[in-house]
């Protein structure tokens, strides 16, 4: 373990840590272009230059690893000259077009030429060398002039996706990136060439002349398009979900997400959202508040008894589900979660980067809590032979399975609670009206048994209240309360409760989430297929 | 006209002398006005007082010779705006050599405080000050005043313009103040736009 000083503050790191690494781990940021903590290398943009006792020139921190004694210098004179005349070199022909920019505000070009004071280009702009500019590639805007051609896109291409899309073309001056034959980008990762990017080269489409970042508010959370939780910010404005980012986190998702988890922000801010509970009436819906909606249910639970029934949702939190699961134990009723096997496609991936096939965050939550229990096809049987008088399902993705639609309208009293509208509601006698992910605080299980913590990043509309709040308000209606007013106290109860959570609380799961040890009870053919 | 000072003397005794002396002002101005139309007082609105060539009066978006908006949806004005009375919506122009403008360009007149900061923090001109500053009308819906009337009011020549870049000199304590805003509360600076081939 060698064992360096850098800017007067004295680290050990590991053998092999480049100098970069060991001050990022400082808190001390060496400006940079080209570096990225998740891909390889590139040393090309020579803006990391650090001044290294005894050694005669200027070092790359980035590629320099950290030997015994090392004494390294980042804001000395000679460093910070260097930096300064990189950044000329890089402004030449940057256009410097911020205003127009969406990079403005989240570039490095800008924070860096800023610290410098460069704030003028030193060449006229009809003397810069124009490349393209505008160029629609599908998910991405290319604009050639803004890029420093630090190799960052071409990198990951190269490594992350493996569809090396990028490549430079020309040589000197006139080098610009570029994909081949200018075809748009393909595969499903292309949000995160906006994100690598340090500059305003390569943009999202979707982002486009939204809004300026610096207006933006980010919420730590988790992507809940699949089993792999993703670890995101929620960028959020005035209670409007502007876009997901992904957050680093090198055990789950590096610095990456997939493009379809990025587009499940637009599923919030709709009008389509359901925001007041509705009951049944003679001849049509009646809106009635979530208080009275919740009486009504508890009185058919009363009634129905054990002949009741509960399909929890892999779409909620750890905390919905608990709540959920102490509902339905209060009336001795049936109890289980989705249709079909939920152990089979858990840990299968569908492609090489991030995504995999169980598109539910929390599976294997559910799978803790033990909430698959009687078996869902043992309930549906129950339902069309008639002796389940009240049904409560945690999400209304089940009533869109034509094999369940059948079962369904066997039962006289079936309670949803829905974030969307859809025809499927139709089905139901009762609709409460639920938050959505980004809405409350829980967390969620991935597939690797990783803990994982969303925070509340947008009100919920209307009365919509977080699917616990609403299984807490029906256990007191049935005279047996949760015992808790917040999800961080439905969590300590939980994992007081439930085997290999024990200890846990949401101080413990932190930022970036808190394995579990493997579960034993796991089936080997689930080993088999991660 | 300018209006001139008087002096008072507060260390009058009571009594009658100074009532009437005071009616003998009145009736001087009265006479002044009457007959030798000396009036301090003027015809608004049919006449107005003129004002400093750098008035902050109600806000013009100034055009090129296309006569599309200079304006490039920066959101520079309505970062800095301390009133946050700017809203703004961009949109894509792609037959033009910039490709950002305002779809929406909005400023509600009656949060606006009129501080200047918007044309300070503005790196195109897009945005000046006129000198008008009677600001009238029968609801609060009118007085949010949107892109097109912004616009148009570049063919206001009765008032001429008021406080506009040309006027100020970069070293002046308000430019200084809406960028250290800008630098010191967002981090940015605005700078030259760019343009295409």
């Amino acid at each position: 373990m060698p064992k360096c000083t850098i800017d007067g503050r004295e680290i050990e790191v590991p053998a092999g840590t480049t100098v970069i690494r060991a001050a990022e781990e400082l808190g001390i940021r060496i400006p940079r272009f080209c570096w990225h903590p998740d891909l390889p290398v590139d040393g090309n943009c020579r803006m990391c230059q650090v001044e290294v006792e005894k050694m005669p020139k200027l070092q790359i921190a980035c590629n320099t690893q950290v030997t015994e004694g090392m004494v390294v210098h980042t804001k000395s004179e000679k460093a910070k000259e260097a930096q300064r005349a990189t950044l000329e070199f890089l402004l030449i022909n940057h256009p410097i077009d911020c205003p127009v920019c969406d990079q403005a505000g989240e570039c490095y070009l800008q924070d860096q030429y800023m610290d410098h004071g460069l704030y003028g280009s030193k060449v006229e702009l009809e003397d810069k060398v124009r490349k393209r500019k505008l160029v629609d590639l599908g998910p991405i805007m290319l604009d050639a002039e803004r890029c420093v051609l630090c190799s960052r896109c071409i990198r990951f291409e190269r490594e992350v996706t493996g569809t090396n899309l990028f490549e430079f073309v020309n040589r000197g001056d006139h080098t610009q990136i570029s994909t081949f034959e200018g075809r748009p980008i393909d595969h499903e990762y292309a949000g995160n060439l906006a994100d690598v990017c340090p500059v305003g080269a390569l943009l999202s489409h979707d982002f486009r002349f939204k809004m300026r970042v610096w207006f933006l508010k980010e919420h730590e959370s988790v992507c809940p398009g699949c089993s792999t939780g993703c670890n995101v910010f929620v960028d959020e404005r005035d209670g409007e979900v502007q876009r997901l980012r992904p957050r680093r986190n090198a055990d789950v998702n590096r610095s990456w997400m997939c493009d379809p988890g990025r587009a499940l922000y637009k599923e919030i801010g709709v009008t389509s959202r359901v925001s007041g509970a509705r009951v049944r009436g003679p001849s049509s819906w009646e809106g009635v508040t979530v208080a009275a909606a919740l009486d009504r249910v508890a009185a058919a639970l009363k009634q129905a008894g054990s002949a009741s029934a509960f399909l929890a949702s892999p779409q909620g939190t750890n905390e919905d589900v608990f709540a959920f699961k102490a509902l339905a134990e209060a009336g001795g009723a049936k109890l289980d979660f989705r249709v079909g096997d939920p152990q089979k496609r858990l840990r299968e991936r569908i492609d090489r980067v991030l995504q995999r096939a169980d598109r539910n965050p929390n599976t294997q939550g559910c799978l803790d809590l033990g909430v698959g229990r009687d078996g869902v096809d043992a309930i549906l049987a129950a339902c069309r032979s008639g002796r389940i008088e009240a049904l409560v399902l945690q999400g209304p993705e089940i009533l869109r399975v034509p094999e369940v639609v059948d079962a369904v309208a066997k039962v006289p009293f079936v309670a949803v609670m829905a974030t969307h509208e859809g025809p499927e509601l139709d089905r139901a006698t009762v609709v409460l009206p639920a938050a959505l992910w980004a809405e409350a605080e829980g967390t969620f299980t991935n597939c690797d048994r990783r803990v994982q913590r969303l925070r509340a990043a947008v009100p919920p509309p209307g009365d919509a209240a977080p699917r616990w709040e609403l299984a807490a308000g029906l256990l007191l209606r049935l005279g047996r309360p949760l015992g808790a007013a917040t999800a961080r106290e439905v969590f300590s109860l939980l994992a007081k409760a439930t085997r290999g959570y024990a200890g846990l609380d949401y101080r413990a799961v932190g930022g970036t989430g808190r394995p579990l040890p493997p579960d034993e009870s796991a089936s080997p053919a689930q080993e088999a297929r991660a | 006209m300018a209006a001139s000072v008087v002096t008072v003397d507060r260390n009058l005794k009571p009594g009658v002398t100074p009532i009437l002396k005071g009616f003998g002002v009145t009736l001087k101005a009265f006479f002044d006005s009457l007959f030798r139309r000396k009036a301090s007082t003027i015809e608004f609105p049919e006449k107005k007082r003129s004002v400093s060539s750098r008035y902050r009066g109600i806000h013009v978006l100034t055009e090129r010779e296309d006569g599309t908006p200079k304006c490039v949806a920066c959101y520079m004005c309505a970062t800095v705006c301390p009133a946050e009375c700017i809203y703004i919506e961009a949109g894509e122009r792609p037959e033009a050599t910039i490709e950002k403008y305002p779809t929406r360009f909005e400023i509600d007149l009656l949060r606006c405080v009129y501080c200047g900061f918007c044309v300070d923090a503005c790196p195109e001109e897009a945005i000046i000050m006129s000198r008008e500053n009677d600001l009238v009308g029968t609801s609060r819906a009118e007085l949010i005043i949107d892109r097109d009337r912004l616009m148009a009011r570049n063919e206001l020549v009765e008032h001429g313009t008021g406080y506009r870049p040309a006027d100020h000199d970069v070293r002046r304590p308000v430019r200084i103040a809406a960028l250290e805003r800008l630098k010191a509360e967002h981090g940015i600076v605005p700078g030259m736009p760019g343009t295409r081939s």
